[in-house]
């Protein structure tokens, strides 16, 4: 076996190889660019080197850099992760002929699968159902217009050497696709140095469902089962289960093989994904594309399969055998993998970045929960890479058990500093058409047209907040009723009876509650039921772990000023808890207004002010263009909300912005 | 006998509805309580002690003596107990002749007072004042003197605080002034010496009331005020956390509130705090809400000259003061604004045994003609004075920089400092490598190579804890995740702390 291997990748998926490696007894070499030189994987890592500055064009896209590296660290063998490296055919090319091991298929099979246009032709030779589409070079924005004309809209355009999402349009009609070729085509030429693009039929109603496959360099190949990855927004995934809902075994069968023939037509070593995009009425299925590396999303085939797929690829690699035969694949119970972004979901998802002030990620649990992540407590996330900082994943004998165990464990996940999806995952985890399994990937724009808000995270159990409110604030009571220097005889006796205050932006709602101390917690005795709350909860701490009349919960608990929110299932809740007089009086108290901030665009997240696309004085209608902020490597275009005159350009172009920075003045 | 009690519950009842249900409604409907509902929220239910309640005015000029007296005269006295401990109050009846301060008003406040110092507790203004009483002239002006005095002899022995939830303006605004703290209520309170009305004569300045002296504004733009609230419930309520800090007089220790965070509690992502670069900022108040008791920091003058922050915490249940330097605005530099905040600050804390552990990443004294037209020789001078005049239990923690003077005014080992702790990202010099480099070889200017070689050699010198240490001005160096832990041995030490300046009448701190 290899007794040194380098990771040419960073983030959570550096970190994961490096301990299915150090399980295996073998060394690790890590490379870094200088944002991630106090990153957790170059800290796992055996030895690492840095291979240059942040941006990955100048560090972790040069192969020469990562071959230098493995020449000056001794390693024999390269795994790419996803991303970066892991699909460059001549990466790969290079450093076979540097008698280095590409821990990955051949520069022949990703040269084959990485190119989409070929890698159809392949399909339909191997015999596996295709969509129709354009599958030549198209020469300029005009000529892809006639071509979508033909297909019929809609029409996907996307980069050759694209995935994940990246580089990828859909147009509806032919303005669409005029302005989607060009952007595409940018956008593929920066994050590729590849500006091929090609356009197809976009399946209406679709569902992503993919078969991960092995094979090693011995001619033998399996397929472990599928991957739903239906849950997107905007091409990106979000949340991935395996199995899939909606697959049964006679099509899990069909698909398995018609994934399996397409790795033997490329002589696929390694592990690899074949995508499928699946008709939910007709059960029809098309290929898409072949993912010739370790997916984002693998670990849920790992919790269903058992099997460690770094180990397998690395085993491959090393020109092992694989240890089983297609007989032997094994579905064991339901898998689920949210990803954690740094993102923030109540301002349209903008990127976040900053120190995480708090990272508490939920506690692993073998076969119940698992945390794959590249960051820590304190640690800082920077502006340069993509914003997944985590996967949460976890198992379950049934898919309604594995659903329990993520909403569990996105109760426990505490992220302070940063914004993250949280309640948006939360929510999803709650959402009856999630929960039946009859979706698509147009599940979240059709269930989400206007973007997320907290009102979509209703909570079902109201009762719990207001008693782990009144628990909270009758803690903090308690806490100062026990200082010294009281009068003697003339001590404060903290009352049971409080009113729990509600905070909406309808309005208050008042709950009168009892709330008694009883050995580990309270007595909390709510609209005539009774709760027995006990927890280990310490004051100030977020992390709330308790039990409500012996049922385990965890929720999050944050005190600013007189307010406590709450954060459970995606929800947040604000309270106030004071006596029922205090409420009488509070009642009269005048309700203030937020601040207009209408006259203002301000910057909805850190970044990079790239243009300001208005003058002084100029009239601007609602949807025009104001500016455009560059935040991990995305663009994003801020438009007006509504008609307006620019009064006053306040930022400049090129500086950098931070979140609620304003940038434009109206009049 | 029957009749005194019956006259009795007749003068108590015209006393508690003050002006009346007419004006009670009104206060309301300026988003305002009234002076006893404001008693109510902050004492401990039923620990009010009322004491002057039948109290009238003595004036007869301008038909006073024809107008209904109201038994207590515009303010609500006695004293009550805030979790249990002793506190005298007084609050101002907007609903009597506007709140306004008679002589009788003033003699009940000054009894209070009296009392307060006698005994050695708290003395807590509601204010809620048109003004002076202008029928009663110059008793009433001598009445905010009388006031006034006693603000001053109190000064460092009980601790004040005025809680402005009305209007505070002309002469009034004095007593407040006085005090140790000053809160505030949005949108319902405002302190000036003259208001809108005169200013716009004078200077012919549109200025509205909130404006001028508004809660905003006086804990924003001037620093008059600590602490603006939303409301009368939330003001009255966190003035209630806030006095759990404070002790009940100067020959007091402050209280201890037990807690079971643990004094030897590690927080490792404290060891990414601050970043290489030296350039760039981080938040300081991470920093501290991590190492109080709880995560619980009552800071002060948030919004007022934020390069320095001040407050209250707790380690191991005991309150300390915390003055520290914030890297997130003008790099953490002592200007005018920041030097008298904080010194204002330390000399309470010295004046009421309270600890001071101070955080220091301050890369000088703010350069430029405002400031030193300002005066910042003679402001800056204010928190040099406090921190070497201050004798209780003085713990510092060098997180980055400490250059230059700033370093020494910053609770440094030369002023007495009793544990000075560094992390080992600290860099004490007299400035930074690059400034320093510039000077000591001018000559070089012009070879920017050479400069680069001359600063690094500068850096590698003198960016780091260690010249310091050599000279003992520091006592360690420490890994920023034990921070809490070596606070808490360090105070614990301290405890007991003996030291007592030179008889003096009194010493003449730069005003």
């Amino acid at each position: 076996m290899f007794t040194k291997i380098l990771i040419a990748n960073r983030g959570e998926i550096a970190c994961r190889v490096i301990k299915t490696a150090r399980k295996m007894g073998i060394a690790t070499v890590a490379v870094y660019s200088e944002a991630d030189k106090d990153a957790l994987f170059v800290d796992l890592a055996d030895e690492a080197v840095c291979i240059g500055p942040a941006a990955s064009k100048e560090s972790y896209l040069v192969a020469d850099k990562i071959i230098a590296a493995c020449k000056q660290t001794g390693a024999q063998a390269v795994h790419p992760g996803y991303g970066f490296l892991s699909e460059n055919a001549e990466f790969s090319r290079r450093l076979e002929e540097e008698g280095i091991k590409f821990i990955g298929p051949k520069h022949y099979s990703i040269a084959k699968m990485g190119d989409k246009i070929e890698s159809k032709k392949l399909a339909i030779e191997a015999g596996v159902n295709t969509i129709p589409g354009y599958n030549d070079a198209i020469d300029g924005p005009d000529a892809a217009v006639e071509i979508a004309k033909k297909i019929g809209y809609p029409v996907m355009i996307k980069a050759s050497a694209g995935g994940g999402g990246k580089g990828l349009r859909v147009a509806y009609n032919d303005a669409e696709a005029h302005e989607g070729f060009s952007s595409c085509v940018n956008e593929a030429r920066n994050s590729f140095g590849d500006d091929r693009v090609f356009i197809e039929k976009y399946v209406l109603e679709p569902r992503h469902i993919e078969i991960q496959v092995l094979g090693d360099s011995h001619g033998n190949y399996v397929y472990l089962n599928e991957r739903d990855c239906s849950i997107q927004r905007r091409h990106q995934k979000v949340i991935e289960e395996a199995p899939s809902p909606f697959v049964d075994p006679e099509m899990r069968k069909a698909m398995g093989e018609q994934a399996v023939a397409l790795a033997r037509a490329v002589n696929y070593e390694s592990a690899g994904t074949v995508e499928f995009v699946v008709s939910g009425a007709t059960k029809e299925f098309y290929f898409l594309e072949m993912n010739t590396r370790l997916q984002v999303e693998h670990p849920v085939t790992e919790l269903i399969t058992g099997l460690d797929l770094v180990e397998q690829m690395i085993r491959v690699a090393y020109g092992e055998k694989l240890p089983l035969a297609q007989a032997d694949v094994q579905i064991n119970g339901w898998a689920m993998e949210c990803r954690i972004n740094a993102e923030d979901p109540f301002r349209g998802f903008l990127p976040s970045t900053g120190r995480l002030v708090k990272f508490q990620p939920p506690a692993e649990i073998p076969g119940q929960v698992r945390v794959d992540t590249g960051v820590y407590d304190g640690g800082e996330i920077s502006m340069f890479y993509d914003s997944m900082i985590a996967k949460l994943i976890v198992h379950g004998a049934t898919r309604e058990q594995a659903i329990a165990r993520m909403r569990d464990a996105l109760n426990a996940f505490v992220i302070r500093g940063i914004s993250s999806n949280i309640p948006f995952q939360a929510a999803l985890m709650q959402h009856p058409v999630f929960h039946s399994g009859i979706f698509d990937t147009g599940f979240i724009p059709k269930h989400y047209p206007t973007g997320f808000d907290a009102s979509m995270v209703p909570h079902d159990d109201p009762a719990l907040l207001v008693s782990v409110a009144a628990y909270v604030y009758r803690a903090f009571t308690d806490r100062s009723a026990s200082i010294s220097g009281q009068l003697q005889g003339h001590e404060r006796l903290v009352g049971d009876h409080w009113m729990v205050i509600r905070l909406n932006k309808e309005g208050n709602e008042n709950h009168p509650v009892t709330a008694k101390p009883i050995p580990g917690g309270y007595h909390v005795e709510y609209k005539g039921e009774q709760y027995e709350l006990k927890s280990d909860w310490k004051l100030g701490e977020s992390l709330f772990n308790g039990t409500c009349n012996g049922e385990p919960f965890t929720l999050q608990v944050e005190r600013h000023k007189t307010k406590y929110s709450l954060f459970h299932w995606g929800t947040r809740a604000d309270f106030m808890v004071m006596s029922a007089r205090a409420a009488e009086l509070l009642a009269l108290m005048p309700e203030k207004l937020p601040p207009d901030l209408s006259k203002f665009l301000l910057s909805p997240m850190p970044g990079l002010l790239r243009e300001v696309s208005v003058q002084v004085g100029q009239e601007v209608k609602a949807g025009e263009k104001l500016a455009v902020i560059e935040a991990m490597k995305m663009e994003n275009i801020l438009k007006a909300e509504q008609d307006c005159k620019v009064k006053k350009i306040v930022a400049s172009a090129g500086g950098s912005l931070a979140v609620d920075e304003v940038i434009i003045e109206f009049e | 006998m029957h009749d005194i009690i019956h006259q009795l519950e007749k003068k108590r009842e015209a006393a508690r509805l003050g002006g009346g249900q007419k004006r009670i409604d009104s206060q309301h409907k300026k988003g305002k309580l009234t002076a006893r509902e404001r008693i109510e929220l902050l004492l401990d239910p039923d620990s009010f002690e009322e004491w002057d309640m039948f109290k009238e005015h003595r004036c007869v000029d301008f038909g006073m003596d024809q107008a209904e007296k109201t038994p207590g005269d515009g303010v609500v006295v006695g004293y009550g107990t805030i979790n249990g401990r002793l506190v005298f109050v007084f609050s101002q009846d907007f609903t009597v002749f506007g709140g306004s301060l008679s002589e009788t008003h003033a003699e009940k406040i000054c009894k209070v007072m009296d009392q307060a110092m006698k005994v050695g507790a708290p003395v807590i203004g509601l204010n809620d004042s048109g003004g002076a009483r202008i029928q009663e002239g110059v008793a009433s002006l001598g009445g905010y003197a009388d006031v006034f005095q006693r603000n001053v002899m109190a000064s460092g022995v009980v601790p004040q605080i005025s809680m402005i939830m009305g209007p505070c303006a002309g002469g009034a605004v004095y007593s407040p002034s006085m005090t140790d703290f000053i809160f505030m209520v949005k949108d319902s309170s405002y302190m000036f010496v003259t208001g809108p009305e005169v200013v716009k004569t004078v200077t012919h300045e549109d200025v509205t009331a909130e404006e001028l002296g508004g809660a905003v504004t006086h804990t924003t733009k001037s620093g008059v005020a600590d602490l603006a609230f939303e409301n009368d419930v939330e003001a009255l309520s966190m003035l209630r956390r806030f006095m759990n800090f404070i002790p009940a007089s100067n020959k007091e220790m402050p209280p201890v509130t037990p807690t079971n965070d643990p004094a030897d509690r590690f927080d490792y992502s404290l060891d990414t705090l601050v970043p290489d670069n030296t350039n760039k900022p981080y938040d300081m108040k991470e920093l501290i809400v991590k190492v109080v008791d709880d995560s619980d920091f009552f800071e002060l003058q948030p919004d007022y000259a934020k390069n320095i922050i001040i407050g209250f915490g707790r380690i191991d249940g005991s309150p300390i003061g915390i003055v520290a330097n914030q890297p997130l605005v003008l790099a953490g530099c002592l200007d005018i604004k920041s030097a008298i905040k904080a010194a204002r600050f330390v000399r309470f804390c010295d004046a009421f045994n309270i600890p001071v552990v101070t955080f220091v990443d301050v890369p000088g004294f703010m350069p430029g003609t405002a400031q030193e037209y300002g005066g910042i020789i003679k402001h800056g001078a204010k928190l040099l004075y406090a921190y070497a005049e201050c004798t209780v239990p003085k713990v510092t923690v060098i997180t980055r920089k400490a250059y230059g003077g700033a370093y020494d005014v910053m609770s440094s080992k030369h002023l007495r400092g009793d544990v000075n702790l560094a992390w080992p990202s600290a860099e004490i010099a007299v400035m930074g490598p690059k400034g320093a480099v510039e000077i000591i070889f001018r000559e070089e200017k012009n070879d920017p190579a050479k400069l680069a070689e001359r600063e690094a050699e500068y850096k590698a010198k003198f960016a780091n804890p260690f010249v310091a240490g050599a000279r003992g001005f520091i006592d360690d160096v420490i890994m920023p995740h034990a921070t809490r832990k070596r606070i808490a041995r360090s105070l614990a030490m301290l405890k007991d702390k003996q030291l007592d300046n030179p008889w003096r009448k009194h010493g003449n701190i730069p005003l």
